[in-house]
């Protein structure tokens, strides 16, 4: 498309956002100045220029002054662009004849008290972005279909949420767990807060439900490989990692009808090689062939090929006719193509046994939170009988760190944020110390408890009654009796303002949580940004928080940010909601900034090729030339092939070169101190 | 300032004295002076107990590491200063290993003590220790047995310090002189009539 040539008539609309930006500069001053500049036909400010009496003084302006650019110096981009934009539109120009200055969050919040440097700042943006006004030219979004199916990534209880609805609303649904079963951390606690009921009874329900849902295609023991493609037309590469063990499709595809793992775990019976369990933090067994715990979904064992043998005893135990062990299985891939995906990868603790002073790894009888979930279930390692890991003895006073690593400024693995749901669970854990070891005391050592949800302060109360000690005093060091194993706490009572020096039989670590590992490695893939603490970022805090900025991409549960079950629930749903939406609606209209290749420009020497980190570029042949070639809906509009061909063949719709020279001219010739 | 009443029954009147803390008690500049030669933001103590708890003076004292840094954030200027407890810390700095806040609550106890020094509420026994390291260069200078003891383990009879070059003495006088430590020192003891 060629440069607008007609004159320029622009308005510029200036907005008071209350005190936000009229608090701290001169709105008059600089609409007298936007007034001056050249092509500009009118200037106007108001208090709220998003209201709709803002909007439509937009609209009417476009009318009165036969407007062909609008500039609004306002807030960010981020929170108003669409808003403006359908009022161009709405006052009947083509909504990509606008430009914002963001003069709030870039000025007027920066520079609070300098109300003379504000001014000057503001009037330069409006410059600024005048400039670029008088260059805009008319451009049309590309609408693209949706493919009709979706990914949800981790398959804990925030997964499960998220797939089932999605499914439910009829959306074909990729639920892919890493681990060979789903269920996430909720499958390995006891009892939740704070009514007390079984985590694995009511998870259950759904871990059967995503099984054998028609809508949800379950791959455990899967991870994802590959992302390509943008909302509404993603293609995923799955990796199936080598399970050792056929499902009964799997064996009917091989010929071995009415084969397959039926879960009867007569291979694991027979294996001679012992590992320790990872679902039980290692303290309980397993062979080189498992399943994490009986209720596992899909019910398949697994092979760990990094301890297996191959002495091949599984497969005779296993029998002619299931012939469900393939000893030489490889990893297998699959690609999926879906229209937008949900990230619910879930947590991990931090190492804790980093804080030496608290003496986890170091002291027998110092364990985390999760342990202590798995020591208290009746399926877990003790069949539910708590025991010191010293010498099995039951513990009759027991311990509890809160904020272990939580609320931590320090340096290394601490973390500066509230981990949430610690408070509640060691609540609940001292009161199943209370229910099951008639005489035991607890002693909770917290700074403040954070008992926020509905019916949690009550849950406290309970607690407090139930006669759970509470002292008040961050624990400053926990040191071992060595013949005993006894541990020592130390800290203050700060409501006393004593030291107190207390001897425990165990503690129990409430330790802090933070982003899986690998998190890093799946926001790059799906392109989602981080938080400065290193949880994935939300699209907008309050406004969206299941979103994230790249379009098709939601986010459920603690990936986001630490949360408990009724929170991550209900994220998830929401995700679930946001997911669909794009999908039902079958199209979606993506910005059209793309790059385009001038053809006679073009030299064909395919140097932006390799450019490109999107794939969207190609060599084609055009009237008998070698010319490059943009797939608009692969391009992402980041101009670096752009900023990179040597003949300056390829422009930036919405930045192309003269519009940024043009700012750039603009602010070098006129702007600065007026 | 706790409020006076009168019973005109001085034992009474101590039972029941005020000690309500009041906001014109504070002195805001306090808590900036504190900041400022600790180099800590001594104001972000959330009150968690962990410096007291890490504390070895604590348990064998009256001295409360928490309560000090509580009294810099409301600008408690005299009751901080007046109080005998800010010089049983130990700088041992186990509270500074261990805030979570990443403060140096030692740091606050040392600016503290810089902050009583203007005031002259220093004890003796600091500042005899002012009087020495300005006579012999050390706080706690060699003595005989110590002589001894070094000598049993092989070591020269004084240490390669002050003891051996007492030439250096009048460098450390010179600076301490330009603090005015030592000549402070000496009058405050002798108002103390020590
Ligand atoms: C000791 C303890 C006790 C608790 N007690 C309670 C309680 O009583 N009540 C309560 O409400 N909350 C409790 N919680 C909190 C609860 O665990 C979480 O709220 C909940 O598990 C969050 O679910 P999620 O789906 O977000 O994450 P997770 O449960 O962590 O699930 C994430 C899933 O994603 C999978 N995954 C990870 N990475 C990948 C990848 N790269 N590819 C594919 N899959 C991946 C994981 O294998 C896992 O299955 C407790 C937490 C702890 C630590
Ligand atoms: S082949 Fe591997 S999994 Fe099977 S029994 Fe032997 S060691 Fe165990
Ligand atoms: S939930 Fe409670 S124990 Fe956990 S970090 Fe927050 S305040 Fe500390
Ligand atoms: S450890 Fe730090 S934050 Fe905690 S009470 Fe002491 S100074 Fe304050
Ligand atoms: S540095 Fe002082 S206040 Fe801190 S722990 Fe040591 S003795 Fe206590």
């Amino acid at each position: 498309m060629a440069e607008t040539k007609e004159e320029p008539r622009i308005g510029v609309f200036i907005c008071h956002c209350g005190t936000n930006i009229a608090g701290s500069l001169s709105i008059e001053e600089v609409k007298e100045y936007a007034e001056s500049l050249d092509g500009v036909v009118v200037a106007d400010e108001y208090q709220y220029m998003c209201s709709t009496p803002g909007q439509s003084k937009i609209i009417d302006a476009i009318a009165e002054h036969n407007l062909n650019g609008v500039v609004v110096a306002a807030c960010s981009p981020r929170l108003h662009e669409p808003t403006f934009r359908t009022a161009t539109e709405e006052g009947g120009l083509n909504k990509f004849r606008f430009e914002m200055a963001n003069i709030r969050d870039q000025n007027s919040w920066v520079h609070m008290h300098d109300w003379k440097g504000a001014t000057d700042k503001a009037k330069d943006q409006v410059l600024i972005a005048v400039a670029k006004a008088r260059m805009l030219e008319d451009l049309q979004p590309k609408s693209v279909p949706v493919e009709h199916s979706a990914l949800v990534l981790g398959g804990g209880v925030g997964g499960m949420q998220a797939a089932l609805d999605l499914a439910s609303a009829g959306i074909k649904t990729y639920l892919v767990e890493k681990a060979p079963t789903v269920g996430g951390r909720m499958s390995q606690l006891d009892k939740t807060f704070p009514t007390l009921d079984c985590s694995q009874c009511i998870l259950t329900p759904k871990m059967v439900d995503v099984g054998r849902h028609p809508n949800i295609e379950l791959r455990t023991y899967t991870e994802v490989e590959n992302v390509e493609g943008y909302i509404g037309n993603f293609t995923i590469t799955l990796r199936k990692k080598a399970r050792g063990v056929l499902d009964p499709t799997e064996a009917e595809a091989r010929g071995i009808v009415g084969g397959g793992c039926n879960g009867c775990g007569d291979c694991a019976e027979v294996c001679p090689v012992i590992k320790p369990n990872p679902f039980e933090f290692g303290m309980a067994p397993r062979k080189a062939i498992y399943i994490y715990h009986p209720q596992v979904m899909p019910l398949q064992y697994t092979i760990d090929f990094d301890s297996c043998v191959k002495c091949g005893l599984c497969v005779d135990a296993c029998g002619p006719e299931k012939r469900a062990i393939d000893l030489e299985s490889v990893d297998t891939f699959e690609q999926i193509k879906v229209g937008t995906c949900i990230i619910a990868i879930g947590y991990d603790y931090i190492p804790i046994e980093e804080k030496r002073e608290w003496g986890y790894k170091q002291y027998d009888n110092v364990i985390t939170g999760l342990e202590f979930e798995r020591l208290i279930c009746a399926s877990g390692p003790t069949g539910g009988h708590l025991i010191r890991p010293s010498d099995g003895q039951t513990p009759m006073k027991v311990g509890f760190v809160l904020c272990a690593g939580s609320r931590d400024n320090t340096g290394g693995v601490n973390k500066p944020y509230c981990s949430r749901f610690c408070c509640m669970y060691s609540l609940k854990h001292a009161h199943q110390i209370m229910e099951k070891i008639p005489g035991a005391v607890p002693y909770i050592f917290y700074m403040d408890i954070r008992s926020f949800g509905k019916m949690y302060e009550e849950f406290y109360y309970r607690i407090q009654n139930e006669g759970a000690k509470f002292i008040r005093g961050r624990v400053a060091n926990i040191l071992e009796d060595p013949i005993t194993k006894n541990l020592i706490v130390n800290t203050e009572d700060t409501l006393l303002g004593r030291p107190v020096s207390m001897e425990m039989d165990m503690v129990v670590l409430a330790a802090a949580i933070q982003p899986k590992p690998e998190a890093e490695k799946i926001r790059q893939m799906f392109g989602v940004s981080k938080s400065q603490d290193g949880w994935l970022l939300e699209a907008h805090p309050k406004l969206n928080p299941c979103g994230t900025t790249t379009a098709g991409i939601y986010l459920a549960g603690v990936c986001q940010a630490p949360k408990d079950i009724p929170d991550t629930v209900a994220q998830a749903e929401g995700a679930a909601s946001a997911a669909s939406i794009p999908i039902h609606t079958g199209e979606v209209q993506l910005e059209p900034y793309f790059a385009q290749c001038v053809d006679d420009l073009c030299a064909g020497c395919g140097m932006c090729l390799n450019q490109c980190p999107y794939g969207a570029l190609d060599l084609v042949e055009k009237n008998g030339r070698t010319v490059m070639e943009v797939t608009e809906a692969k391009c992402k509009g980041c101009g670096t092939c752009g900023g990179f061909c040597p003949g300056g063949a390829i422009r930036m719709q919405h930045f192309t070169s003269p519009q940024i020279c043009a700012q750039i001219d603009a602010f070098l010739l006129e702007g600065g101190e007026q | 300032m706790a409020r006076v009443k009168d019973y005109g029954n001085a034992e009474l009147e101590e039972k029941l004295r005020d000690t309500s803390y009041y906001t014109d008690d504070s002195n805001p500049q306090f808590l900036e002076d504190v900041k400022k030669i600790s180099r800590t933001a001594a104001n972000m103590c959330f009150q968690c107990g962990t410096c007291t708890g890490s504390c070895p003076s604590a348990p064998r004292s009256s001295y409360r590491i928490r309560l000090f840094m509580r009294k810099g954030v409301l600008g408690l200027e005299q009751e901080a200063l007046n109080d005998p407890d800010l010089w049983l810390c130990t700088t041992c700095y186990s509270c500074t290993d261990r805030c979570p806040r990443d403060l140096a609550p030692t740091d606050v106890i040392m600016a503290m003590r810089n902050l009583a020094f203007k005031y002259d509420i220093v004890p003796r026994n600091f500042l005899k220790t002012v009087q020495l390291i300005y006579n012999t260069g050390h706080g706690v200078p060699n003595n005989d047995v110590n002589r001894a003891a070094r000598e049993k383990l092989g070591l020269t009879r004084d240490p390669a310090t002050t003891h051996s070059y007492p030439e250096y003495i009048p460098g450390i006088q010179k600076i301490m002189d330009f603090y005015k430590m030592k000549e402070n020192a000496d009058r405050i003891l002798a108002e103390e009539g020590q």
